[in-house]
């Protein structure tokens, strides 16, 4: 109706101010914790590799969750996230950043369990010390047999694998019943490490990456580039365009989200598995994304911006959608878990153990996600009066966002054994999982905060603009 | 029942009127409608549309409806009856070991609580709509007309109770006839 009218073009664009120098800052930042990253991958190798996978995790998918947001709307050819989709189109045109800084997981990668099997230098030590004591009942000729079968392997062959006189890893069951079972475990997880050499330790494993990579890069790149592109040039047709290329990204951005998730976080405990934790890592993108959109979008709207074209209805539709997919990230991780307590399988339960009977620390995180992504932001969003409140949704929302990174701390931080074989007693907490957080956060940050800066902040050019922008519930 | 209450109307053949209907062309005019009925300040009225009109809520003052308490209170006794359910079942009256797990694990409750709770809460969903609407309900006097069939296809209405305090068959005629109501007609009925 009468929006056509508004003077646009001081709303949508950033000209001063906190926004448009907020891209130096978060530079700086950025450019502070990745110096103080680099001390730390100089004075220990092996826990820089996990806190740096820690903060890539976080943001990572925090990016594709981004990524996913703009597909589906494309796909589902809405109008009423129109012009929140822009923002969104930020985080996406960061991901090359997010894909170049992923490049050093490559240079430590000896460091995670499941390459440290094949490429560790330290393999015996460390091999040794963290399943100290599993291997004393191990068979002896067979076990010969098994580690002569892989020339790699460190030798001594004994030295390797029997580590005797290690003290036992803290919770495990040493009676003689429980002393066989692990042997038999410890025998499993072996042989079920060399099963996945194919997968990796091999060409293929590079090039499944270099596909992952590419194939966000171009996508990222593909949606931002013609959204933008139609600001300028209105054209109508650039809307179908991405609509049609949308099935497609969405199969490939799923698949590679999938699989990524399995090499680099799920492969931590290498012998684990569990078919539906690429899903669990879906659901929490999208959790992240959309709290991201609906924490910015805010921020943008304090400073004036966005022209009065995000609106209360546009911000109870988001957080449905945030409650509705931490519902899904709940119900996600509650059925692996649930799965996995029921059959109760040695090979399976390892995750859960090492997360709640391992260490005192492990468990009260693991009561904290349960009570702060779920629980809480449960019951806080679920009115419809809060998710029209904005104060009361935003404090919900950034309650999600730490508990986002907190998980993927969960998840990939329980994986770090130190290297002196000592069990920990209290969360591995280090300097560098900080300096790593803010290095990659920064550093991301700053690309879409300064494309922010060159950009409309809402699709001008999309023929559904006024349509989204009356949008009601 | 239907013939035996046809005689008795008949019998009396007394009308008096109960509703006062208002017909509009566009989903626009019956909103702008019903924002001014809503500032006369009456109560017992409504509107009628083929489809819901975005911004009708406001416009009529409606209040936030009270569907989701009831839904919530139902959603917590769905939780707190399959707790109880299984307590009863598998602690106090016929303790059973499954899979080596204790007879009140939480995990295995889980699933049973979840179903309950969505099984109550849509029950409450339902049958708290059919009662906040007065449902079912057989006859409403309002289908005495015949151009109120037009609901269902491509006119608005607004009907105003005469039993309504604000209700004046002039006043409120000509509230209506100001908010572009393009007919207007009194609806009687047979007193019983």
């Amino acid at each position: 109706m009468s929006a056509t009218t508004h003077p646009v073009e001081s709303k949508v664009q950033i000209t001063g101010g906190a926004w448009a120098s907020a891209w130096k800052l978060a530079a700086a930042a950025g450019a502070l914790g990745l110096v103080g990253a680099g001390a730390g991958y100089a004075s220990d190798p092996k826990r820089f590799a996990f806190s740096y996978l820690f903060a890539i995790s976080v943001f990572l998918t925090l990016g594709l969750g981004m990524l996913f947001f703009v597909v589906i709307q494309h796909i589902a050819a809405a109008h009423w996230s129109v012009t929140i989709r822009r923002t969104a189109e930020f985080f996406v045109g960061g991901l090359p950043v997010l894909v170049l800084l992923f490049l050093p997981l490559f240079a430590v990668m000896q460091h995670f369990p499941q390459w440290e099997h094949y490429w560790g230098s330290s393999h015996g030590a460390t091999h040794g010390a963290t399943h100290g004591g599993s291997h004393d009942a191990h068979p002896a000729p067979e076990h010969g047999a098994t580690a002569g079968a892989h020339g790699e392997h460190a030798a001594p062959a004994a030295g390797a694998h029997g580590a005797h006189g290690t003290p036992p890893a803290a919770g495990h069951d040493q009676g003689a019943g429980g002393a066989r079972e692990l042997a038999g475990l410890a025998h499993m997880h072996h042989r079920t490490l060399e099963a996945k050499k194919a997968w990796f330790g091999s060409t293929f494993f590079f090039g499944r990456q270099a596909f992952y990579l590419l194939v966000w890069v171009l996508l990222a790149r593909r949606f931002f580039k013609l959204s933008t592109e139609q600001d300028k040039s209105k054209d109508k047709r650039l809307t179908v365009v991405l609509a049609r290329s949308a099935p497609a990204s969405l199969t490939l951005l799923s698949l590679t989200m999938t699989f990524a998730a399995f090499d680099w976080l799920m492969a931590l405990d290498p012998a684990w598995f569990s078919t539906i934790f690429g899903v669990w890592i879906f659901a929490g993108s999208l959790v992240a994304a959309l709290g991201t959109l609906i924490v910015v979008t805010l921020g943008l709207r304090r400073s004036g911006y966005l022209d009065g074209r995000v609106t209360t209805e546009h911000y109870h539709d988001l957080a449905k959608l945030l409650f509705g997919f931490n519902c899904f990230w709940a119900y996600i991780a509650f059925s692996q878990f649930f799965l996995i307590w029921y059959a109760s399988i040695p090979e399976e339960t390892t995750f859960y153990h090492t997360r709640w009977n391992g260490n005192p620390g492990w468990q009260t995180l693991s009561i904290a996600i349960m009570a702060f992504h779920f629980v809480v932001p449960f019951i806080l969003l679920m009115s419809r009066n809060v998710k029209r409140r904005l104060g009361a949704m935003a404090t919900g929302t950034v309650m999600l966002l730490v508990m986002h990174a907190a998980e993927m701390y969960w998840l990939v931080l329980p994986n770090f054994k130190p290297a002196d074989g000592h069990a920990l007693t209290s969360l591995p907490i280090h300097w560098m999982d900080l300096a790593c957080l803010v290095g990659v956060g920064g550093a991301y940050l700053a690309m879409v905060f300064k494309l922010m800066t060159q950009h409309a902040l809402i699709p001008v050019g999309d023929p559904r603009l006024e349509r989204g922008t009356q949008h009601t519930v | 029942m239907a013939s035996a209450n046809h005689e008795s109307t008949v019998s009396t053949g007394e009308k008096k009127p109960v509703l006062m209907l208002a017909e509009f062309n566009t989903p626009g005019e019956c909103l702008h409608a019903a924002e001014k009925v809503r500032d006369a300040g009456y109560a017992r009225w409504d509107t009628h549309t083929p489809f819901p009109v975005h911004g009708m809520d406001g416009a009529m003052g409606l209040p936030d409806s009270k569907l989701g308490w009831i839904v919530a209170v139902m959603a917590l006794t769905g939780f707190v009856s399959a707790a109880a359910m299984i307590w009863y079942m598998n602690v106090y009256d016929y303790p059973l070991i499954i899979g080596g797990k204790p007879p009140l694990a939480l995990p295995s409750m889980a699933p049973v609580c979840f179903e309950l709770t969505i099984l109550f809460s849509a029950f409450g969903a339902v049958f708290g709509m059919f009662g906040l609407n007065k449902l079912p309900r057989h006859h409403h006097p309002i289908f005495y007309s015949d151009r109120f069939a037009a609901a269902t296809d491509d006119k608005f209405f607004i009907s105003i109770e005469v039993d309504d305090a604000k209700y004046d068959a002039k006043k409120t005629r000509a509230l209506l006839e100001s908010a572009k109501a393009s007919h207007i007609e009194i609806i009687e009925e047979e007193v019983a």
